[in-house]
């Protein structure tokens, strides 16, 4: 990996040489944005999402011995994913709505519709949290379905089921509760 | 619930989610034209598809705070303490081992009369912040060049430096992109961006610690990335680029003249 900011106009004689391996710890730097994204579409907090997120790093570090030199990003997402679905921490470290929840939600995206958007959010909270977690890797994290299976050692049956069970949710959900829906034409 | 034809619901996930190839899309399309439930559940799928990376997508980026992730040094705020406290220990444990046994080993051996705990943490902070944020496209800086002035005067401000100037280093072919507040040994520090015209980044790190001692120029290298500091009275500065030893050294002697003593 190259560390100028454009990859594709970096070209120096240093990349015709054998790359030097990238240390375990810069590899999670690396990884670090795209992994908060993800912490952060499953849990329903910042707080939660950096707590997530710390755990995941703490983990991998005292599980690098495990990685086996594979997709590094897919062994991450799975400790990640692995450490949501196991934790408890959702209902026994949150009990309740604080302030810091309403400013959290969906505040970093210029919203085209923010109030449809706090719906959805709101709605996802209402998923299961495997379901939900494959949902994301599909949509904001943009795996494919064989790739989530081979990632949370699933068959792909299941991941197709986990993800139906989350859009008709998500869709029965938004539909309740909205009586007169305002659709943009696509 | 969608069993009419030879369309199956995995394919109308693929379909909403664009992993089917041409073929397969112009048949489920057929599919959907006579299916109007089918469709409009195609339709809010793709809907739901397109808010959820709105909503999520903001939230890809890095935070100063992120080296500290890796070397423990980051407060929680969960329970469990016992389990987080031999979990942060391991870690900065490996961490150490790793960062000591492997970049900085030779620093360690051949320099044995240097401030270890000082002159360590600054090239390596330096390193670690440049692979972080030199790569960020988008945001590599808080403050751009275009707000030099007050860039300036907020993280002088921040690091106690009166009358701090950010170097300028055009002569040498690199201009400002910006700057950022990071943590230096825990401390407030500075970060500048520079870019030359092809885009090759360089960062120039300035921390403060009331233990520190002057050094001379000191060089650390770990793989392409290389590192020039220095520590002058309380101040430590380092500079970081995947740029040849000898600019460096120009760029760090520049620094070094243009930074208030």
């Amino acid at each position: 990996m190259s560390q100028s900011p454009d990859q594709s106009t970096s070209g120096t004689a240093r990349e015709a040489q054998a790359p030097a391996p990238l240390s375990f710890e810069t590899q999670i730097l690396a990884l670090l944005p795209s992994l908060r994204r993800y912490s952060r579409s499953l849990t329903r907090s910042d707080t939660e999402s950096e707590d997530l997120l710390q755990d995941c790093v703490e983990k991998a570090l005292v599980s690098r011995g495990q990685w086996r030199g594979a997709n590094f990003k897919s062994w991450t997402y799975r400790i990640m994913t692995n450490l949501h679905l196991n934790a408890r921490r959702s209902i026994a470290r949150r009990p309740s709505v604080g302030i810091e929840e309403a400013e959290s939600l969906a505040a970093s995206t210029s919203a085209d519709d923010p109030l449809e958007k706090n719906r959805l959010v709101q709605a996802l909270e209402t998923l299961p949290k495997d379901a939900r977690a494959v949902l994301m890797l599909v949509v904001v994290e943009g795996y494919a379905y064989q790739e989530v299976a081979d990632m949370l050692e699933i068959p792909v049956g299941t991941v197709m089921s986990r993800l139906s069970r989350a859009r008709q949710a998500l869709r029965e959900k938004m539909r309740e509760e909205n009586v007169i829906p305002l659709r943009r034409p696509r | 619930m969608t069993e009419a034809g030879s369309v199956s619901e995995a394919e109308l996930h693929a379909y909403a989610d664009g992993f089917l190839d041409e073929a397969d899309r112009a048949r489920v399309q057929n599919f959907l034209a006579e299916n109007p439930d089918a469709a409009q559940m195609v339709a809010d799928w793709q809907e739901q598809n397109d808010e959820l990376r709105a909503v999520f997508a903001g939230h890809e980026r890095s935070k100063p705070t992120d080296i500290q992730l890796l070397t423990g040094g980051l407060a929680r705020t969960g329970i469990w303490p016992s389990r987080r406290l031999a979990l942060a220990a391991a870690a900065v444990l490996i961490f150490a081992a790793g960062a000591l046994g492997g970049h900085y080993g030779p620093l360690l051996f051949e320099r044995p009369d240097i401030q270890l705990a000082e002159a360590e943490i600054l090239p390596r902070e330096a390193r670690n912040a440049f692979l972080v944020y030199a790569s960020e496209v988008r945001h590599p800086v808080e403050v751009f060049a275009n707000e030099e002035t007050h860039l300036a005067n907020w993280l002088g401000k921040r690091l106690s430096i009166a009358n701090l100037k950010v170097p300028n280093l055009q002569p040498m072919g690199f201009k400002l992109v910006g700057g950022r507040l990071l943590p230096v040994g825990g401390k407030p520090g500075a970060l500048f961006m520079y870019e030359d015209q092809t885009g090759q980044r360089l960062t120039v790190l300035v921390g403060r610690n009331k233990e520190n001692r002057s050094t001379s120029f000191r060089f650390a290298s770990a793989s392409t990335v290389e590192t020039f500091y220095w520590i002058d009275g309380e101040l430590g500065y380092a500079v970081t680029g995947e740029i040849s030893r000898d600019m460096l050294r120009r760029v760090a002697e520049e620094c070094y003249r243009q930074f208030p003593s």
